[in-house]
């Protein structure tokens, strides 16, 4: 029915007394998306959102206390990765990090311990997983979607918001968005997500958005090549600066390496995805 | 964020890595002096972040006190993309037998640091043919375990280096993983790495470059970070925590989001228009900042045309409304701006904005684009 989450999922979020967290755990309530607490450290023992979510001091209070199995964590880049290694330390199954930012080194330790444990992490700077009318654990829009077949990944998360809205308006449904995250250094990739989706009954086709920096849409051209058997649409956005003037301006920012720019719609054709020239083509390819 | 050569080389002296002696100069008397003290020949260096540096001469070999105030002056008139050479660094120069290129640098796929030693050092190492033909050997780092005098001893052994080098290049390997992971480093870099005539190991040239997203905890650098090198909109930029980008065209984009920073552009690029500004607000940015870039564009005389495109999840419409409001209520000049604002309590921050006549209001990045650019091209005819 979905993937990384589902109907059954209890999700806590980490933060749930700051600004971001608490506003957007009141639009996962008001999504009808089975909240269950968050942590705030220090503010144990409290409830928020006028007595309907409980809050504690530690990610372990929270799991023991409500059986916690997604977390959405707000806090701050600074405290970020400490909270990633909290919840991977208390068998969280899927940690979601809407922050975004954090510091490199920081993320390093966390893959690390990502390596040993079971836990799989969405993001940082992600905007969460939603599966519609089921459960937005993230920052997604309400009613931005509503449920269908059509499986959508993406690095970006204003993309993930822009092609599910396009989609909404031709009347195409979706089984699962995922938002991999928009940092340097991430957690869950384009292969596993796309194993998932291979693997998930209710999506029958996967969208795949991918933009510049790296070289991660040309390993999912590798492994759609090999793995999937479903058909993969797929939209690279920012290939047009691969040829244009504003390409030096690009190549002075950024962390990533733009090597692949411009080589990433080849590599997904070659594996005989249908990519599309403009994103607001995808809906017309879906139904072909 | 890259340092500066002299900057790097303070870090890395200051680690006890072997490096010439070198002072930083502001003009060509203190040159003068500096090189007195130095003692001849030594090299001078154009410090700047533009690429081409020895191509345009800004690094140059002195032989004798005759020449150095005319060549220091001449380096000191260079202007390197807009940017004036401001500091020279005074460096002994140095004979030497063999170079390597040694460094730390980031993984980013695999989420590793990385030692890399090649036997390509120098300039050798930036030109791609002679790399592909040099050996060059690479070992992850496991971060939590640190870097291990056996995956130094690999590399030497592999490269065939002399075994009375070892301890030398291995002490040096260790100081740069420690620079690495103190300053939130992406690179450490020493190039060339050269063996002089006494069999000593000396780092001629190096790189940094540091962690934008560790900057934070980065005071000692932050401080030290070169802000004359920027100009407003860019320290602007810093201050308000949004990206800002300038490039030729005359239509000024606000964003939040990289990747519809990028689908703004494709759509511009796909009608062969170019932005003149991009910033990217990032997600759950605070009126206040929404405020400042939208003043950055308003106050830029190249930008005939602003587009704002807004799709917010954690960024909410009504704050970006707030924001908006601000910078136009405070007299700057009246420019056309065509928006698209969606997501996120859309529906109230559109009752905020519905009321300015300045505004026009598109549903999707295509339709906001497209008459953005009809409208440029309108008023050009």
């Amino acid at each position: 029915m979905s993937i990384l989450i589902s109907a059954e999922s209890r999700i806590m979020v980490q933060g749930i007394t700051g600004r971001r967290g608490h506003f957007h755990a009141s639009q996962m309530l008001k999504s009808g998306s089975q909240i269950v607490g968050g942590t705030s450290p220090g503010k144990g023992g409290d409830w928020s959102h006028e007595g309907r979510l409980p809050i504690f001091d530690t990610v372990r209070d929270c799991v023991d206390a409500t059986s916690a199995d997604v977390s959405v964590i707000f806090v701050p880049p600074h405290s970020t990765a400490d909270a990633i290694l909290e919840s991977i330390d208390c068998g969280v199954k899927t940690i979601i990090s809407i922050t975004g930012s954090i510091p490199l080194q920081d993320m390093m330790v966390v893959k690390s311990a990502l390596k040993n444990s079971d836990s799989i992490l969405v993001g940082p700077n992600s905007p969460g997983v939603l599966v519609p009318g089921i459960a937005n654990a993230g920052i997604f829009p309400n009613d931005i979607a509503f449920q269908g077949n059509v499986g959508v990944v993406s690095r970006s998360g204003t993309l993930c918001y822009e092609i599910v809205d396009t989609l909404k308006r031709e009347g195409i449904g979706v089984s699962t968005v995922v938002g991999i995250g928009d940092d340097p250094i991430i957690g869950i990739d384009y292969p596993t997500c796309l194993e998932l989706f291979e693997a998930d009954p209710h999506t029958d086709q996967i969208v795949l958005i991918g933009g510049p920096g790296g070289d991660s849409e040309i390993k999912a051209a590798t492994y759609i090549m090999e793995n999937v058997t479903k058909p993969v649409i797929a939209y690279v956005v920012g290939e047009s600066l691969a040829t244009s003037i504003l390409r030096p301006f690009f190549s002075r920012s950024g962390s990533l390496s733009l090597d692949s720019l411009g080589k990433k719609t080849g590599a997904l054709i070659d594996a005989s995805v249908r990519v599309a020239g403009k994103l607001s083509d995808i809906p017309a390819i879906i139904k072909s | 964020m890259k340092l500066q050569e002299y900057q790097a080389k303070s870090i890395l002296k200051k680690a006890g890595i072997p490096l010439p002696a070198s002072t930083l100069a502001t003009n060509a008397v203190q040159v003068k002096r500096i090189a007195a003290e130095i003692g001849y020949p030594v090299v001078l260096k154009a410090q700047t972040f533009e690429p081409g540096r020895g191509k345009a001469g800004g690094v140059r070999i002195i032989q004798t006190e005759s020449e150095i105030e005319n060549i220091s002056n001449e380096i000191f008139k260079l202007v390197l993309n807009q940017h004036p050479v401001q500091f020279i660094l005074v460096e002994k120069a140095f004979t030497f037998s063999k170079e390597y290129y040694l460094a730390i640098f980031s993984d980013l796929d695999a989420g590793t640091p990385v030692l890399r030693l090649s036997e390509a050092g120098g300039a050798t190492y930036l030109e791609p043919d002679s790399f592909k033909n040099a050996r060059v050997v690479d070992r992850p780092i496991n971060i939590n375990l640190g870097l291990q005098d056996y995956q130094i001893r690999g590399l030497v052994t592999t490269l065939g280096i002399d075994p009375s080098l070892w301890k030398q290049l291995q002490l040096i390997a260790h100081k740069i993983y420690d620079v690495y992971r103190h300053y939130d480093a992406t690179l450490v870099e020493i190039n060339s790495l050269v063996v002089t005539q006494q069999n000593q190991l000396f780092a001629l040239d190096t790189r940094i470059s540091i962690d934008n997203q560790s900057l934070f905890r980065q005071e000692s650098l932050s401080d030290s970070l070169d802000q004359s090198y920027f100009g407003w909109e860019e320290r602007q930029a810093l201050k308000y925590d949004v990206d800002y980008h300038s490039f030729p065209g005359e239509i000024g984009c606000m964003v939040n989001g990289l990747g519809l920073a990028y689908l703004t552009i494709d759509q511009l690029i796909s009608l062969n228009t170019l932005p003149a500004a991009m910033i990217d607000i990032h997600g759950g940015a605070t009126s206040t900042s929404i405020s400042s870039s939208l003043e950055m564009l308003l106050l830029n005389p190249r930008v005939k045309a602003i587009i704002i495109n807004i799709f917010g999840g954690m960024t909410r419409c009504d704050e970006t409304a707030d924001g908006l409001l601000q910078a136009l209520d405070k007299g700057f000049p009246k420019k056309p701006i065509f928006i698209r604002l969606e997501g996120t309590n859309d529906d109230s921050g559109l009752d905020l904005l519905h009321k300015n006549e300045n505004l026009s209001f598109f549903g999707t990045t295509e339709a906001l684009v497209n008459a953005a650019v009809g409208w440029l091209r309108e008023e050009e005819e």
